[in-house]
């Protein structure tokens, strides 16, 4: 049944949750339930976040001292843990973006003469 | 700044207990927004609840990860898996109790047999700097190292520049001990003065030799073991001071040496040498052991060097005595450990071996319950136990067992240990005591931790690995690939377990054929109701040869007038004991190897050949006329002897002695003539043979039988009071002691008999490493065939238990019991023989390590490994049978219908 339902979704790459949980986080701070949120609108529900993954990754952002955590209260009166970027977490950030653009455009290279020969 | 990292760290440190239950929160308050959200939007509450779970996904598997993001938990994770191992393990109290005690068995042995190992090979000596000290020898003709000439060491002592202080010392003399209570015969070294400060060691009580006590006149003192001083002097504080009367010359104890301490041979009491050249005897008498310490920065060759030439020198200034003779330095170490090196390190191997069977012992429980425990791992792993985590409960369960094992086998090994050191008779020397010291808990502890990677980490990762998914779908036990790759490590398993055990039972086997093969051994004599003890005449009360000899005669009479004795005799020297050995020259022999072979020595009287039923072979035996003759001569001798004060001796044609030899000699000296009747020349005195007898083995079982000369005990009797005492008797001979003894106190309450021993317990002792190895080995082996028993027995009941229902079907189907029992045997029997054929591969590449403990047997004797591989595949047979009989007994309708 899950499967149906999530059917057109991606599953995500190992390490592409960092960069989207920072990518997130660059317009301020936000709890975890406004991250997963924010990947989903940003993606228009193409990508498929498992809330609950979301917690280990943010735990190795934190360790890596890419973000910061504090405690505050949500819109709707919620107490909530909210993430913020570090400046190494913006460098990092700025990195892996452009190594990301260059593996999809890598990729995009790979794939599209293959098509093109699909059609003669 | 980076400290201000490391202060965070450590803030995170204590934080992390909040760490825990703040991703709790975290997730409680994600799950509150989302559901909230999915109500804003028009959701009935309980579905909005489901709905934000759903998409939030397994709740466990994120705090957990999360947790473990920080790696903080590792210290719970070990608190939890080990309360949950222990759970486990009280769980299946069977299991458990066969695992450990099995485990405590091969940890036992294995710490117990490493504390020996350690005390005698690892740990240095305890002597102060112990790498600088040596031991001192001499070679002679004959090749080997020998003790030393007193002339030669004194040239050593004075000439060399490469060794700090030399010490001389004696054999172990026993002498009749008394003073504070009973007489007792007590074994005396005299060492010179500066001995103790040599070994850097210093007496518990009291002090050592003070330097020039060495010396004639002031050396009436002396130095008492720990055991004496218990034992004659109640260990009493007042010791020091008080005399002890030895031989009938007293002693002042000045001090007591610690409990420990040990040199060489067993020594209740040291006294100080008279260093006189008149007291270290002619220069070819070699009859004096020394050690040495080298200088700071000087090395062992160089020092060997040195003396080398020295006593080069000195052969070429004595080329009478000196012929051949040469230094050699041994390392200390290396003299008091002997050649218990390689029998320790077989042993060690071999209980290493049967702790390696029990651990593939264990390994295979292991296996076999993982495989009920399948389901229960599976469930834990889909509720998030990551694959690490699940093999890394399974190793704790398993290093949980092996400590378990390993503190049962320490109290084990703790009391081996206590019985070894109470034990004094093991031949070991030891200088260190062996105990059970922290290196030892420490190797202990890591062999068994070693040991519970070893065991638990083939099923932990087997376990953890099999589809988990499958398992749990199918709860069934038809998971065939899963089952296919356990059935291959089990396979492994059993052959392992196989060939070690096999590669034990030959080592064992070979150990003990060699030991009946030196029980059964030819020495030359009877040995049966034979008893012998030692007699050593004071020479201040008995100062003439008339004296000794008187007193000789007189116990010879009294032993023939006491009841049950057939006859006894007086010997200077009894089969397997080692003695005294020279150079005889046969008048026009030239042959150069004859000059160098050594020829032993024994000083008797008439009945000695008869007591020990040693064949005349040619001639005859001594009778009273030669014994007279013979004291005659050896006054003469004697008095020449002194007059000539070590300077050239002329001998009269009137002094000569006769002497009775061995068949080796006579073959040896004189081929294959008639040698009755020819005489040779012993120290520049001639000798006529007046007989042949059989061959005795006289300094070891293993020895190579040397050439061997009689003489009348009056020839020695001119010099000093000692022999063995040895009665041939009509009962057994320890029945008869107590009237020896009284008969012995009749002639001279002061005497002791030193170490009455029947000459059957001579040729025990002579074979007691040969039996010890052979025991420990065997027990090692037997014990390692049982466990293996133990665990073919339980694989091959689990594989039955798992192919019920194959074996049902082919029940139902016509397979007669007959067909059920070849199925089950044969795959055993497979597994069998190449256990037993790797096994031997094994065995053979490892007892050629062995063969310098091997009598009579090769390393590669066919009997053993025949007779040993009989035996393993009984066992084998016999665990495999139990099952499979069992197997035959299946009810196929219930078979089937048990899934």
């Amino acid at each position: 049944m899950p499967k149906k339902l999530q059917a057109g979704r991606i599953e995500l790459v190992y390490g592409a949750l960092d960069m989207l949980v920072l990518r997130t986080l660059r317009w301020g701070p936000t709890h975890g339930h406004g991250i997963a949120k924010s990947i989903e609108r940003m993606s228009e529900d193409a990508l498929k976040v498992e809330h609950g993954s979301l917690y280990p990754a943010l735990q190795r952002l934190l360790q890596e001292r890419w973000i910061t955590a504090e405690w505050g209260i949500s819109e709707n009166k919620q107490r909530a843990k909210y993430y913020r970027l570090t400046p190494p977490g913006r460098r990092k950030l700025v990195a892996e973006t452009s190594r990301w653009e260059r593996f999809v455009r890598a990729i995009t290279g790979v794939l599209t003469p293959a098509k093109s020969g699909d059609g003669q | 700044m980076s400290w201000r990292r490391e202060f965070s760290k450590i803030q995170e440190l204590f934080r992390r207990s909040e760490l825990g239950a703040d991703v709790e929160e975290e997730i409680r308050s994600h799950l509150k927004m989302e559901e909230q959200e999915h109500i804003e939007s028009g959701m009935p509450r309980e579905e909005a609840h489901y709905a934000a779970v759903r998409r939030f996904g397994n709740v466990t598997i994120a705090r957990e990860r999360s947790r473990e993001m920080w790696g903080w938990n590792s210290a719970e994770t070990l608190l939890q898996d080990l309360r949950f191992g222990l759970r486990q393990l009280r769980r299946n109290l069977g299991f458990t109790t066969v695992a450990v005690v099995t485990l405590a068995l091969g940890i036992g042995a294995t710490t117990a047999m490493f504390s020996v190992v350690n005390s005698v090979l690892l740990r240095p000596l305890p002597f102060k700097d112990p790498s600088r000290l040596v031991q001192l020898f001499e070679t002679e003709a004959s090749p080997g190292d020998f003790p030393l000439s007193g002339a030669d060491y004194l040239d050593w002592q004075r000439q060399n520049r490469t060794l700090e202080a030399t010490s001389l010392f004696s054999w172990s003399d026993s002498l009749s001990a008394s003073g504070a209570s009973e007489p007792e015969s007590a074994a005396v070294v005299k060492t010179q003065a500066n001995f103790f400060d040599v070994l850097g060691v210093r007496p518990s009580e009291g002090r050592a030799f003070a330097p020039g006590e060495d010396v004639a006149g002031k050396n009436q003192v002396a130095i008492l073991s720990y055991g004496f001083w218990q034992r004659h002097f109640g260990g009493g504080a007042d010791t020091i001071g008080k005399s002890v009367v030895l031989n009938n010359e007293k002693y002042t104890v000045v001090g007591v040496m610690p409990r420990w301490f040990n040199f060489r041979f067993a020594t209740d009491i040291w006294i100080p040498v008279d260093m006189s050249p008149k007291e270290l005897g002619p220069r070819g008498n070699h009859g004096w052991f020394a050690i040495a310490r080298l200088k700071p920065g000087v090395t062992l060759g160089h020092a060997r060097g040195e003396l080398l030439a020295i006593s080069e020198r000195l052969e070429k200034q004595y080329t009478d005595s000196n012929n051949k003779v040469h230094a050699v330095l041994t390392p200390l170490k290396d003299t008091l450990t002997g050649n218990s090196k390689a029998q320790l390190l077989i042993l060690l191997g071999a209980v290493t071996l049967m702790l390696l069977v029990a651990c593939v012992n264990v390994a295979n429980l292991q296996l076999a319950r993982a495989s009920t425990r399948h389901r229960e791992m599976a469930i834990r792993g889909s509720l998030g136990a990551g694959r690490l985590r699940l093999v890394r409960q399974m190793l704790t369960e398993s290093v949980l067992l092996a400590l378990a094992g390993a503190a049962l086998g320490i109290a084990g090994a703790w009391w081996c240990v206590r019985v070894l050191e109470s034990v004094k008779t093991i031949p070991i020397p030891r200088a260190n005591p062996v105990q059970i010291d922290g290196s030892v808990l420490l190797f202990a502890i890591a062999v068994s931790v070693l040991a519970g990677v070893l065991f638990g980490l083939a099923p932990a990762l087997q376990t953890s690995e099999s589809g988990m998914n499958e398992e749990l779908k199918s709860g069934s036990q038809s998971v065939l690939s899963a089952a296919r790759t356990r059935g291959v490590l089990r396979d492994a398993l059993v052959v392992a377990e196989i060939s070690i055990t096999l590669a034990l039972l030959v080592g064992a086997g070979l150990l003990l054929r060699s030991f009946a093969h030196l029980r059964n051994a030819d020495i030359g004599i009877n040995p049966r109701n034979v008893l012998t003890t030692f007699i050593n005449l004071p020479d201040a009360k008995y100062t003439t040869l008339a004296a000794r000899r008187q007193f000789f005669d007189q116990l010879l009479g009294r032993m023939g007038a006491t009841p049950a004795v057939e006859c006894a005799a007086v010997s200077t020297e009894i089969p397997l004991q080692g003695g005294s050995n020279g150079y005889i020259k046969v008048e026009g022999e030239t042959d150069p190897a004859l000059s160098s072979q050594l020829v032993g020595w024994n000083y008797i009287t008439p009945d000695y050949f008869r007591a020990l039923s040693i064949p005349v072979l040619k001639g005859r035996n001594f009778g009273p006329p030669d014994l007279d003759r013979a004291a005659m001569s050896a006054k003469k001798f004697f008095d020449l002897y002194k007059a000539a004060q070590g300077g050239p001796m002329k001998i009269p044609p009137d002094v000569s002695f006769v002497a009775v030899i061995s068949q080796t000699t006579a073959r040896t000296f004189w081929r294959n003539q008639n040698p009755v009747g020819r005489s040779f020349n012993w120290n520049d005195v001639k000798v006529t043979v007046v007989g042949v007898v059989g061959d005795v083995k006289e300094y070891g079982i293993r020895e190579k039988t040397m050439p061997q000369a009689y003489f009348p005990l009056t020839l020695e009797l001119a010099g000093s009071g000692y022999g063995y005492l040895t009665v041939k008797t009509l009962i057994p001979p320890e029945a008869v002691l107590g009237a020896i003894r009284s008969q012995v106190r009749a002639l001279d309450p002061s005497l002791a008999l030193f170490r009455p021993q029947t000459m059957e317990e001579v040729i025990a002792g002579d074979t007691r490493d040969a039996s010890m190895q052979a025991f420990l080995l065997g027990a090692f082996a037997l014990l390692a065939l049982v466990l293996a028993a133990v665990g073919l027995y339980g694989v091959m009941s689990y594989l039955v238990t798992q192919r019920t229902r194959e074996i049902g079907v082919r029940m139902a189907l016509g397979a007669q019991q007959s067909n059920v029992l070849r199925l089950i045997m044969s795959q055993g029997t497979r597994l069998t023989l190449i256990g037993m054929l790797l096994g031997s591969l094994a065995a053979l590449a490892l007892t050629r390590s062995m063969s310098g403990l091997l009598y009579g047997v090769g390393p590669a004797d066919p009997l053993t490994f025949a007779s040993v591989a009989a035996l393993l595949a009984i066992v084998a047979m016999a665990a495999y049978y139990i099952p499979a009989r069992r197997a035959t007994k299946v009810d196929p309708l219930l078979a089937l219908r048990y899934e």
